[in-house]
């Protein structure tokens, strides 16, 4: 065995001090050890983004990457989104279009889409659309989504 | 906890001469190795005929037959465990395809009949087990004599038509825990149908129903996947064995060895008079069933009876059967014989006005079944206005005015229409509770599993609604076999018509018990009195259920329970054997660019509509439209689980391909009808409907660009390429 790792990271805001196996991968460490089950784990080989969280802001398929990579970095997950029980205005803005259905995929998703918004306010359609093949939706369609995205972005969400 | 990890056939079709477990059943953290379900009181699962056992029992019948299972302290541990079990083999000769199973001398997958029986039908059809070698079951109907109506017809066209294999590719793994202890099996389960597999659970395991008991959690996606048993006995197996709780998750690649959607054959002889009238249609339907049986049985049925489509036929003769070859097991998805039946039908239905010279909207118009008319002797009547669908598909499309400039350089576009149709099944029963809480909190109890449909919403509406409660006081209570009120599964695109009506009837029945109580209370009759946000309400007078509660029952409050159900009832007289409640159609609209020079396809538009009857959530609709219709569009022009001999090519998340935002359609657009329906305030279903249309449609639209008739999804460029250079 090789021996464990000491890292710190912040997570929605809150640091954590941790000693981490060196193949603990960043879901697992999120899933089982903070109990940030937000983060869901569906194909597990980088393709689906379901595990998608914002690492200094830019996307990362936690499930394929190691949690000793973010020593010193500040992750958010989908539970450090809304605050004092008010959603995010892109959470909310999925919630009024119906942009999920199982809403497996819904927390990568989003996530990916703060990325988005940071870098680019006010995308067109096909902006949104590069950026949301990332993330694999079975259910929706995705129409509903870019909607949903479109009105976060004309609301200014960020 | 403990993890589990299954050992998967390398082998396609074999014999297991032995499997040594010992070196992993002595590594550290390992608490159980099963392997060969023989044991068990009835060790193989199935819908109607059982012939998928628990843990391989002396063969295996395809690559990722689940051959051995271990649980251990972690998954790595049980990961680690599986490479110490050794496995010996006897390679038999494998089938592949439908014709290699059917061929004369093809080896067996079974040697001896599988447990259960054959689907029950009605009036004019047959339903038979096993009636062939390496055929699992196979559906007839007959309704008039085709083959002397056929001869008799001006016209005859005879057309094959081969549909692909996809996989349902939820993001949530398949999942369950179990824990086996106190005399009960418990389990935490992603499946979709909890009282389906009690009843399995409890036969496998020879126990009593009562000693067995499904906890159902929100699910990440099916598709028809999670419907029925699967690995769950094995779970529940490991748990018993190990004496401690177990997880088994399957990875997705496992989750694309699991089950499939049914590939198929499906041969279309039909007639038509020189005037354009539809006469006869003749069948001959071939599905490839995989290895095991699954819910086989039912899919060739209703493939075999959906195949006439939404039309007006003298008379039809089908013969569908499911064969079983050494692939994975086909089983439900979505649409469940539609999708497959509408593709061929609307394919030829196109060819067919094509070849007479008669606009396809206009020939599909003098054919189309009215509203009231019966869609085969004995059962319902179309409840749908079928060419209103279209013609609004018609208009959202520009179909008319489709003046076809040519299109720039080596493209061309064209226009298809389809009309995809399916019945809501045959005996579907629900039962339901409601309890009115203190303040008028209201719980509703059902076992429609939350799947990412809507249906929690759909049914605390229906109760809130009958309550005259708002809406977020309403919750959907935890779904608990021990508690919960008991239903066929969570199937069909019948939550919102049959559960809600279920629900319906039990919030009708606590609003009775709630006015019965204030009545009493005011000393007038409860017809006085209507309910409303927890008062009941007398001529202009307003009282407060609260005070009156507290007043009789005291601190400890008391719960108003109303209990109600729904059947279709069993009829011999209909074909199915039991009236179809609702038809759901799924009008598609489809305008394409072809590259003539490299064959591919642009889908420049995609309409699709459906009917809801009366929307419950017209959003949640309009998603659920929307939903099918892309896994529909993603099979049509690309997505497939492909085999290379006996080999799966592409069952890894990586290889196999599923739509992304970027491939839908430039301009995509979905609308709902609402005609009125059977369920609560008139709703229908609509869960299925976008899947069934979408494939001949856009099928059509190419022929219509480039004058070539493909055949068989995927409409991939090099399909199409082949048939333009075939043409020229």
């Amino acid at each position: 065995m090789t021996d464990a790792i000491d890292i710190i990271l912040t997570v929605n805001g809150r640091t954590h001090r941790l000693n981490v196996p060196p193949r603990r991968m960043l879901a697992d460490l999120l899933r089982d050890e903070l109990q940030l089950a937000g983060c869901k784990i569906g194909c597990d080989q980088a393709v689906c983004g379901a595990c998608t969280v914002l690492v200094e802001g830019m996307p990362v398929t936690a499930c394929t990457s190691f949690a000793f990579e973010f020593d010193g970095k500040a992750v958010t997950t989908t539970e450090g989104l809304a605050a004092g029980g008010v959603l995010d205005p892109v959470q909310q803005a999925f919630l009024e279009h119906g942009a999920f259905q199982c809403g497996f995929c819904t927390p990568g998703m989003i996530l990916s889409v703060k990325a988005l918004l940071a870098r680019h306010p006010d995308p067109d359609v096909p902006l949104i659309r590069q950026w949301l093949n990332a993330n694999i939706c079975r259910c929706t369609g995705y129409q509903m989504i870019i909607d949903a995205v479109r009105a976060a972005a004309k609301a200014g969400a960020r | 906890m403990l993890h589990a990890k299954v050992l998967r056939s390398p082998h396609p079709h074999a014999r297991i001469r032995s499997i040594e477990t010992a070196r992993a059943e002595s590594l550290a953290g390992v608490f159980a190795v099963v392997t060969d379900a023989a044991a068990l009181p009835d060790p193989y699962y199935g819908v109607a005929i059982r012939d998928q056992p628990v843990i391989a029992i002396d063969k295996v019948r395809y690559i990722g037959d689940m051959v051995a299972a271990v649980a251990a302290i972690d998954e790595e541990t049980a990961y680690r465990a599986l490479t110490l079990i050794d496995v010996q083999y006897h390679p038999l000769r494998a089938v592949m395809t439908i014709d290699e199973a059917l061929a004369a001398g093809a080896p067996l997958l079974f040697e001896a009949p599988a447990g259960g029986a054959a689907v029950q039908v009605g009036e004019g059809v047959t339903s038979l087990k096993e009636p062939r070698p390496n055929v699992l079951s196979e559906f007839g109907y007959r309704n008039g004599d085709a083959e002397a109506v056929l001869a008799a017809s001006d016209h005859v066209f005879e057309d094959r038509f081969t549909f692909s294999r996809i996989n349902h590719f939820h993001l949530e793994p398949y999942v369950n825990v179990a824990r086996v202890g106190g005399g009960q099996i418990e389990l935490w389960s992603c499946n979709q149908d909890p009282f389906v597999l009690r009843n399995d659970l409890a036969r496998i395991f020879g126990r009593s129903a009562n000693t067995v008991r499904i906890h159902s959690s929100y699910v990440g996606g099916g598709f028809g996947g999670k419907s029925f048993c699967k690995m769950e006995p094995l779970a529940a197996l490991l748990a018993l064995k190990a004496g401690r709780p177990v997880r088994l998750c399957l990875s997705m690649d496992e989750g694309i060895l699991t089950l499939t959607k049914h590939a198929g054959i499906l041969v279309l002889k039909t007639g038509v008079m020189a005037d354009g009238r539809l006469t006869a249609r003749q069948s001959e339907i071939q599905l490839d069933a995989g290895a095991y049986s699954d819910v086989s049985a039912m899919t060739v049925v209703k493939t075999g009876y959906r195949i006439t489509g939404p039309y007006r036929w003298v008379a039809v003769a089908t013969r569908a059967c499911a064969v079983r070859t050494n692939s994975v097991p086909a089983g439900s998805f979505r649409g469940f014989g539609g999708t497959q039946a509408s593709f061929a039908s609307e394919s030829q239905i196109d060819m067919i006005a094509r070849r007479l010279g008669i606009e396809p909207y206009e020939f599909r118009r003098k054919n189309l079944l009215a509203v009231g008319e019966p869609f085969q002797p004995g059962d319902s009547g179309m409840d749908s206005d079928l060419l209103a669908g279209l013609d609004a598909v018609v208009e959202r499309l520009g179909y008319r005015r489709r003046a076809a400039p040519p299109a720039a350089g080596t493209k061309r576009r064209g226009m298809g229409l389809s009309i995809g149709l399916k019945d809501a099944s045959g005996t579907n029963y629900a039962q339901a509770l409601v309890k009115v809480l203190p303040a008028g909190r209201a719980i509703v109890n059902a076992a429609t599993v939350e799947i990412g449909q809507g249906a929690t919403t759909a049914l605390c509406r229906i109760g809130a609604e009958v309550l005259g409660l708002p809406l977020e006081w309403v919750r959907y209570g935890a779904i608990d076999t021990d508690h919960t009120p008991l239903n066929n599964g969570t199937h069909v695109s019948c939550t919102t018509a049959v559960t809600g009506t279920a629900i319906e009837r039990a919030a009708a029945d606590a609003r009775r018990q709630i006015l019965e109580f204030a009545a009493d209370r005011l000393g007038c009759s409860a017809g006085e009195l209507t309910l409303d946000h927890w008062t009941v309400r007398r001529g202009n007078y307003t009282h407060l259920l609260e005070p009156m509660i507290n007043d009789h029952f005291g601190a400890a409050g008391y719960e108003f329970i109303g209990r109600g159900g729904t059947r279709i009832e069993y009829d011999p007289r209909a074909p199915l054997a039991a009236l179809n409640l609702f038809w759901i159609p799924s009008w598609v609209g489809a305008e394409v660019e072809v590259d003539y020079e490299t064959g591919k396809v642009e889908v420049t538009q995609l309409v699709v509509g459906a009917d809801s009857g009366t929307s419950v959530n017209a959003q949640a609709c309009r998603g659920q439209v929307e939903g099918a219709a892309l896994q529909a569009y993603g099979q049509s022009l690309f997505e497939e689980l492909r085999y290379d001999g006996t080999e799966p090519v592409n069952a890894t998340p990586l290889a196999y391909r599923v739509p992304l935002a970027s491939d839908l359609p430039e301009c995509y657009e979905s609308f709902v009808v609402e005609h009125g329906g059977p369920g609560p305030f008139g709703a229908k279903g609509i869960g299925e409907s976008g899947m069934l249309g979408v494939a001949a449609a856009i099928a059509n639209a190419i022929e219509d660009a480039v004058g070539v008739r493909l055949t068989q999804i995927p409409l991939t460029s090099e399909r199409v390429l082949t048939a333009i250079e075939g043409a020229r």
